[in-house]
């Protein structure tokens, strides 16, 4: 019993430091956009990101954690010798630690998930030979990992493109903001809520149904957007003072253009008398509309989009939340999925037929994501904040949104991906909608690469731990 | 590691490194260049109109080192822009963009140069009409310049709304002024073959593509300023 206590706490700390490090280094793509807005200040966006990790590690991090610990290798293999799955998953724990420590060294943009199921398969594939391998489900999760990217991609796309045609292209884009605000906090509130309480509060032995859960989310999307209309009520329309009030709204003066334009049609279909009348009145109505736009004043309001903007800093925050919420329900499982299946299999002696996370466990990883985020992440959301300026808040909150929600919809599916890779996607999305100044290329092959290199790595690092550790405590 | 570099390497994994370097920035910089060389040319004629012949030389030989700086923007420009995909708007419409800016620069040189090439026989008072003739041609610039100004706005509104209208109303403006500038051309060319007939060859010769030249510098204004409506997502 002795070589197993060492060994639960050899898995616990290794978890703990796979937690930490997740904390450290992923949570400030959600939160440094804010700092950097000014929308929150350094120690709010830390508090805010503690406790949405916390809580989407908590309650949604099960599903996929159950994934990690016996979705990807066949337990069964090990049923004779359960120190050596103990084993295994403490080699690939701390070989993707290492992997890791390496690949950011070099610059690499890898990511956790893809390290920590290399290095799962690897000892797996080693010692469990070729069938131990659950294809099928890894298939699925491979898949995932091409679909999740440009899933985020499209999302965002639309969601910049709905602002696009609603906001920034209207004639008087505070006032047509003020009116989308209620129905963008709906969806928020109500896709948060929905899969926070559907399935994820079983953790507090308290479980709804399906429509229910539908229910009170569509509920709670309902107050949020009133309250939100409350709020944004009060914002004042800018006034357009120091200059001569002009006698007729941009948008008159776009309606006349749009009759010109209609008018055009007709003459280009039209024949004799009819085309000559249609000449005729498009004559008049272009002397009109030229005369109407001399006493229309378009300058002014131009500066419109800043108060959009600042509108939409408070929309981010939420974007941002739920990007940690997210974040942590999928994230945890690189940490505690393999330390599920080492705890179970010491607490048993066997391996259980059923897969369980307990709930300690759940807020154990948590809870590391917090310290990683208290202790180092901070830095990294200042340093992160002052260096993002290309993404304003508009585009900050589609592209949070579109990632944040991909990466839940994978993550109630058991299904892990990376989050960095989810919000890569996204901005790119936003940005083939003409919402950025200049993407760069080179990330798109940086990712692909990482694909490559970070599974063999992450595999190769976790078979050589393995017969280290093999040799340490079997001999 | 010491933390500053370790931040480093965390920064580098994350989605910062997604943006690319703005060509807009630059475009907007470059065009600051040209307008230089258009307020050096407007130096060249106020000294013109003094017939300080030492002084042109000077301000000519300045004009020219602009233009070089300005094309050395340019050059940096092109090869730095990302691909069309990756730019929110089309890769040859921005190319299209910055090849005017860069005429209207060479058109100011070019100028320059014919000031220098031989003193300007004066008729008529026809160097005044000329300096008149300019001031028209630099007021379309200045109004191409400032669309150009609008590029950071009209980013944030995605070329569209009451920003896309405003440049729009712009560009109109712009066109406008170049019509008015081609009226006092018509004038100018039409003394010219009237009462140029005691000027020397080479004088003459000399007058006419002066009025040529400059007259091109509201065209190639309003050429970028409708290159510029092109991007426009107008409903």
């Amino acid at each position: 019993m002795e070589i197993e206590v060492i060994l639960k706490f050899l898995v616990l700390i290794v978890g703990f430091y796979m937690a930490w490090n997740i904390g450290a280094n992923d949570v400030s793509n959600a939160m440094g956009t804010s700092v950097g807005s000014g929308a929150l200040t350094l120690r709010r966006a830390v508090l805010v990101a503690a406790l949405l990790e916390f809580s989407g590690a908590f309650f949604v991090g099960a599903n996929v954690s159950e994934t990690m610990q016996r979705g990807l290798i066949d337990t069964d293999m090990f049923i004779t010798e359960p120190l050596i799955l103990i084993l295994g998953m403490c080699a690939a724990l701390l070989g993707t630690s290492i992997w890791l420590q390496i690949a950011s060294y070099f610059g690499w943009p890898v990511s956790t998930t893809h390290a920590i199921v290399g290095a799962i398969l690897g000892f797996g594939g080693l010692i469990g030979g070729i069938d131990a391998i659950q294809w099928g489900e890894i298939g699925s999760i491979a898949l995932s990992w091409v679909i999740s990217p440009i899933v985020s991609a499209v999302i965002s796309y639309l969601i910049f493109s709905i602002l696009q045609r609603n906001i920034l292209y209207a004639m008087n884009p505070t006032e047509a903001t003020k009116k989308f605000i209620p129905l963008l906090v709906f969806i928020v509130f109500s896709t948060f809520t929905l899969s926070l309480i559907f399935n994820g509060l079983q953790n507090l032995n308290f479980s709804i149904t399906f429509s229910e859960a539908l229910g009170a989310s569509i509920a709670i999307g309902i107050a949020a957007s009133a309250i939100a209309h409350l709020l944004v009520r009060r914002i004042p329309l800018p006034e357009i003072d120091n200059r001569p009030p002009s006698r007729y709204l941009p948008q008159t003066v776009v309606s006349l253009e749009k009759a010109i334009k209609h008018l055009q049609r007709v003459q280009v279909a039209s024949f004799d008398a009819t085309h000559e009348k249609v000449g005729h009145l498009l004559d008049e109505v272009r002397e009109l509309s030229n005369k109407m736009r001399q006493e229309t004043s378009f300058t002014e309001r131009t500066s419109e989009y800043r108060s959009v903007e600042k509108m939409f800093v408070y929309l981010q925050i939420l974007s941002a939340c739920f990007v940690a919420f997210a974040h942590g329900a999928n994230d945890v499982a690189n940490a505690i999925g393999p330390v599920a299946a080492v705890l179970d299999v010491i607490k048993n002696g066997i391996i259980s037929d059923v897969a369980t996370i307990p709930s300690w466990l759940l807020a154990f990883g948590g809870l590391g994501i917090v310290v990683g985020l208290a202790t180092w992440g901070w830095r990294v959301i200042e340093t992160i904040g002052k260096k993002i300026t290309e993404l304003t808040p508009t585009r900050g909150f589609c592209a949070e949104f579109g990632a944040a929600t991909t990466i839940l919809i994978a993550s109630k599916l058991g299904l892990p991906i990376s989050t960095t890779h989810c919000l890569v996607g996204a901005v790119l999305g936003v940005g083939l909608a003409r919402g950025m100044r200049a993407l760069n290329l080179n990330m798109l092959r940086d990712i692909l690469l990482s694909w490559i290199i970070t599974i063999p790595a992450s595999a190769a690092m976790s078979i050589l731990l393995f017969y280290a550790l093999h040799a340490i405590f079997i001999g | 590691m010491a933390i500053d570099s370790l931040n480093e390497v965390i920064l580098m994994l994350n989605i910062a490194r997604l943006f690319g370097k703005s060509p807009f920035a630059p475009l907007q910089s470059h065009m600051k260049k040209v307008a230089l060389c258009i307020e050096r040319l407007a130096d060249i004629f106020n000294a013109l109109s003094k017939m300080d012949l030492e002084k042109i030389d000077k301000l000519v030989a300045d004009l020219s080192r602009m233009e070089h700086e300005a094309d050395l923007t340019k050059n940096d420009i092109r090869n730095h822009l990302p691909k069309s995909l990756f730019l929110p708007i089309d890769r040859a419409h921005f190319l299209e963009i910055l090849s005017v800016q860069d005429s209207i620069a060479d058109k100011a040189e070019d100028i320059g140069i014919l000031l220098t090439l031989r003193p300007l026989e004066d008729f008529r008072n026809f160097t005044e009409d000329l300096i008149a003739f300019f001031r028209k041609n630099e007021l379309a610039f200045l109004d191409a310049k400032q669309i150009i100004e609008e590029i950071d706005e009209l980013l944030e509104s995605s070329f569209g709304g009451i920003e896309a209208e405003k440049v729009k109303s712009m560009v109109e403006q712009t066109a406008y002024k170049e019509h008015e500038a081609d009226k006092m051309r018509q004038v100018l060319m039409k003394q010219l073959f009237t009462h140029g007939e005691g000027l020397s060859t080479p004088a003459f010769f000399l007058w006419m593509r002066l009025i040529e030249e400059v007259g091109a510098i509201s065209h190639l204004s309003e050429r970028l300023a409708n290159r510029i409506r092109m991007i426009l997502e107008l409903k």
